[in-house]
């Protein structure tokens, strides 16, 4: 069998979503720079050149420097690294996962050959990816006729695509060396996220800047290359450790036994069996978990939800206490600095307060995604999943109806983003207190609730297009898509007085703009994300109730 | 028609007992394709009924339909003479289901599996529980995620076993069993009719079918072939004929033969099945010359089916 098959097999199941996310994006770069386009550069005639460096602003650009920074920096570039990494767990450890990896070695094809193969197909995709990007970044300005200046798109987009394989590959290293796509995926995926806040805060601190050299994210973005062009340092630090990344792959996948579709032993299995631990373990890993069809679902996510909410508490509420109190002469100088329209621009946050700081870093963008990402996963997964994995026929041969095996797993969904917002809640107030920065015990309440909230908008969106459609895969990307096209919608409402009609239609306007650290709970924001999640999730029902069920 | 005045769906006739399953006109068509077309069936109480097919004829959209997984295009049935539509999740006491494309929780043990649907059952006993897997031997403390096929089927069987159902709907079920567990599993399905109760068996091997089936119903194309008792079928005189001759012989005059099928020469030995006229296969073997050995065999179900079949491929 030549190889090549493998890669044309695996790039044919994977380009559509890369080409889809890609021109999405482009879609909202276009409509980011209108808005920037729109409200004139009139911000940055009086910014310091300093601070237009820190905010990667080059000369003589404007509108369309800030929708590349927002656009390529972050979504863009956050977007086509997770679809490495998800493209890269699959590479080996989904083969072995979905028990077809015998198959393709019954072909004469060694590992190492596969294993080539798979690489390749991840750097197509991934540059697939990136030129669809480049493609869109330049196309933009000429459709809308802005100035870009000397602005390096090309560079920033080559930066987006090496970083974006660099983390593709680890997830297939990992995946070879253990076989198990779970690992493969999260600890990519959660070095993705820490090392993109981190590469952020560590610069500020100046006892612990150089720390900042360790994450593979700084050598995207550390160089500003939208401004400089391409580092070919940077490029390189990323490029040897990929190399490095594929031999210890190949070293990994040739040396180990591969799994056939068994799963491994997992610690409560091993005190399941222990004599000791047996009554009480036995209890919780076996007869509660399978006491119902909503326990049985949240012990499906788990593990999910404890990571999550792990680094949820720990990273991005508990951490940032101390962090915030060690550096505020720091912040409060750099805001004085800033023009008062600026602000405004990033989203008024004042980061020269407490409340300003943990909005702008803690809410603003990572707990948002943490509790949509569970509340998307474990709806989406709710009736769709069952489906997908041919269990639903069993589960619904027993006397329960569809609607009721919907409504406990829409009551999973609840309990399990209510798990994070507490963890948010816990995380924040214990940040507070161990830095010393007093803020409203009761308004942190009220932003976790509206978060809470928030991500069961979302759940009951990914709740609606499973139940509709029986497909994890349009239910996951689906609910993400509109998570990211309303996130940026509300971003630019913000900017441009014209959009403030259109930014009430994204739920991201009800979560922030009512300031829930500065001003507590609005009950009418928390009255309208409940009603979304309501009427999506109530929608659901006779949607399932009246189509057919999937089979594999 | 069935008129649906009485409470329980059935007619006055059967108000006693209604049929354990009973299709009128069942249809399923996907876009163009017609994967169930027109389906009358009735499956008395207290039989064992087989229902062949070969794969993709229609059987697990059959099944997929009764267990109201899917919707009919057209026409209705009843289980237990409730409405499979309306009445699903009561009908849903009174089953056990052996999926054909069998999935199960891969995480949880055999156990918990079995725990885990008894209690969205209720009612299990679990005493009876035990004594199905002591009978198919089922190692219940591993993660069904890591058993074989056989293993996990023989928990799939004690699923559907375990709340002793009035009707067990099993598709395709004796996948990865071997032959001492597929003989224990047909007396578990013979103690289900003996007890009056019913099974709802799809197949593709005959063989399987007819050691317990009373009737059985053949299906191809989504449409019933003939429905006819395992005795009646066997009774079509179709034979399984072996010729031995003293040197090669040409298969063509046996071909020509009315009544003859598959027949397969191999040097002096020639075998067909038949259902013709025994005076001229044997005018015709004497005439090739050199006939030394005649044997003569009841045909199996399979030979009937292919019969079947192939009488309705030349229409």
């Amino acid at each position: 069998m030549s190889t090549a098959a493998v890669v044309t097999r695996t790039v044919h199941d994977r380009w559509v979503g890369v080409l889809v996310a890609s021109v999405s994006i482009g879609l909202l770069l276009l409509f980011g720079m209108a808005v920037y386009a729109d409200i004139g550069s009139d911000v940055y005639q009086g910014m310091p050149e300093a601070i237009r460096s820190v905010m990667g602003v080059p000369d003589g650009a404007d509108a369309a420097s800030l929708a590349y920074n927002v656009m390529l920096g972050t979504v863009g570039s956050l977007t086509l690294a997770g679809l490495a990494v998800s493209i890269g767990a699959s590479a080996i450890a989904g083969e072995e996962r979905d028990g077809t990896i015998g198959l393709l070695l019954a072909n004469p094809a060694s590992r190492t050959s596969v294993l080539t193969a798979k690489v390749a197909a991840l750097v197509v995709l991934v540059g697939l990816g990136g030129l669809a990007l480049w493609g869109a970044s330049e196309l933009a300005p000429v459709l809308l006729d802005v100035e870009v200046g000397a602005t390096h798109v090309g560079a920033m987009a080559l930066h987006l695509t090496v970083v974006a394989l660099f983390h593709g590959l680890l997830a297939v290293a990992i995946g070879s060396w253990t076989g198990r796509r779970g690992p493969a995926s999260a600890v990519p995926a959660g070095l993705l996220v820490v090392s993109f806040v981190l590469a952020g805060v560590l610069p500020l601190l100046e006892s612990v800047a150089p720390l900042v050299n360790l994450l593979p994210w700084h050598y995207f973005d550390g160089s500003q290359p939208l401004l400089n062009g391409v580092d070919v340092g940077d490029l390189a630090v990323l490029l040897a450790g990929s190399v490095v990344l594929v031999a210890m792959s190949e070293f990994g996948l040739r040396r180990r036994d591969l799994r056939g579709r068994s799963l491994g032993v997992s610690l409560a299995d091993r005190l399941r069996t222990h004599p000791r631990a047996h009554a009480v373990v036995d209890r919780l890993a076996g007869s509660t978990r399978v006491s119902s069809i909503a326990a049985r679902t949240a012990a499906d996510h788990q593990a999910l939800v404890l990571v999550v909410a792990v680094a949820i508490f720990g990273m991005m509420g508990l951490l940032m206490g101390p962090l915030f109190a060690a550096m505020e002469g720091t912040m409060t100088d750099l805001a004085a600095q800033l023009p008062e329209e600026l602000l405004a621009f990033v989203g008024g946050a004042d980061m020269s307060t407490p409340e300003g700081f943990y909005r702008s870093e803690t809410l603003g963008l990572m707990a948002p995604i943490a509790a949509i990402l569970v509340a998307t996963v474990v709806s989406a997964r709710a009736v769709a999943g069952e489906e997908r994995s041919a269990t639903l026929g069993l589960l619904l041969a027993n006397p329960v109806s569809r609607q009721r095996v919907l409504a406990e797993k829409a009551s999973v969904v609840v309990v399990l983003v209510a798990v994070v917002g507490l963890a948010t809640f816990a995380g924040i107030a214990g940040g507070s207190l161990l830095g010393g920065l007093g803020m409203s015990i009761p308004n942190i309440a009220a932003a976790a609730l509206l978060l809470v909230l928030l991500g069961l908008a979302f759940g009951g969106l990914a709740l609606l297009l499973g139940a509709a459609t029986g497909r994890v895969g349009i239910a996951v990307y689906g609910t993400v898509g509109v998570a990211v096209a309303t996130y940026v919608l509300d971003g630019f409402a913000n900017l441009d007085p014209r959009l403030a009609g259109l930014g009430r239609l994204s739920p991201f306007y009800y979560y922030r703009s009512g300031e829930p650290l500065l001003n507590g709970l609005h009950w009418g924001h928390a009255g309208v994300l409940l009603a979304m999640a309501l009427v999506l999730a109530s929608a659901a029902f006779p949607l399932l109730e009246r189509r057919d069920l999937r089979q594999r | 028609m069935q008129p649906d005045a009485h409470p329980d769906g059935s007619t006055e006739a059967e108000s006693r007992a209604p049929a354990a399953i009973r299709a009128q006109d069942l249809t399923k068509h996907y876009g163009d394709v017609e994967a169930l077309v027109g389906l009358d069936l009735e499956v008395h109480r207290g039989e064992v009924f087989g229902f062949l097919g070969p794969n993709g004829s229609g059987k697990s959209t059959t099944i997929r339909t009764l267990l109201d997984e899917i919707r009919p295009t057209r026409g209705s049935a009843t289980i237990l003479g409730m409405d499979t539509h309306r009445q699903s999740v009561e009908i849903r006491r009174h089953i056990g289901y052996v999926p054909g494309d069998l999935a199960m929780y891969p995480n949880l043990t055999g156990r918990d599996t079995l725990r885990f649907f008894a209690n969205l059952r209720g009612g299990v006993d679990w005493g009876h529980v035990e004594q199905l897997a002591e009978r198919l031997e089922a190692d219940l403390s591993r993660k069904v995620g890591n058993l074989s096929t056989g293993n996990r089927q023989k928990v799939a069987l004690i699923q559907a076993f375990m709340n002793r159902p009035d009707l067990l709907l099993l598709d395709e079920p004796n996948s990865g069993l071997d032959p001492l567990m597929q003989r224990e599993f047909q007396n578990m399905m013979r103690e289900v009719v003996a007890d009056g109760r019913t099974v709802f068996l799809s197949s593709h091997t005959l063989s399987e079918v007819e050691r317990v089936a009373d009737r059985v119903g053949i299906i191809r194309h989504g449409e019933l072939v003939a429905v006819e008792g395992v005795a009646s079928l066997r009774s079509k005189a179709i034979r399984r004929i072996e010729l031995r001759f003293e040197g090669p012989v040409d298969s063509a005059p046996f071909e020509a033969l009315a009544g003859a099928r598959e027949v397969a020469a191999t040097d002096g030995h020639l075998v067909l099945s038949f259902d013709g006229d025994m005076a001229a296969l044997l005018e015709t073997a004497t005439a090739t010359g050199g006939l030394r050995d005649v044997a003569t065999h009841e045909a199996d179900l399979e030979e009937i089916f292919l019969a079947y079949y192939h009488d309705e491929q030349v229409v």
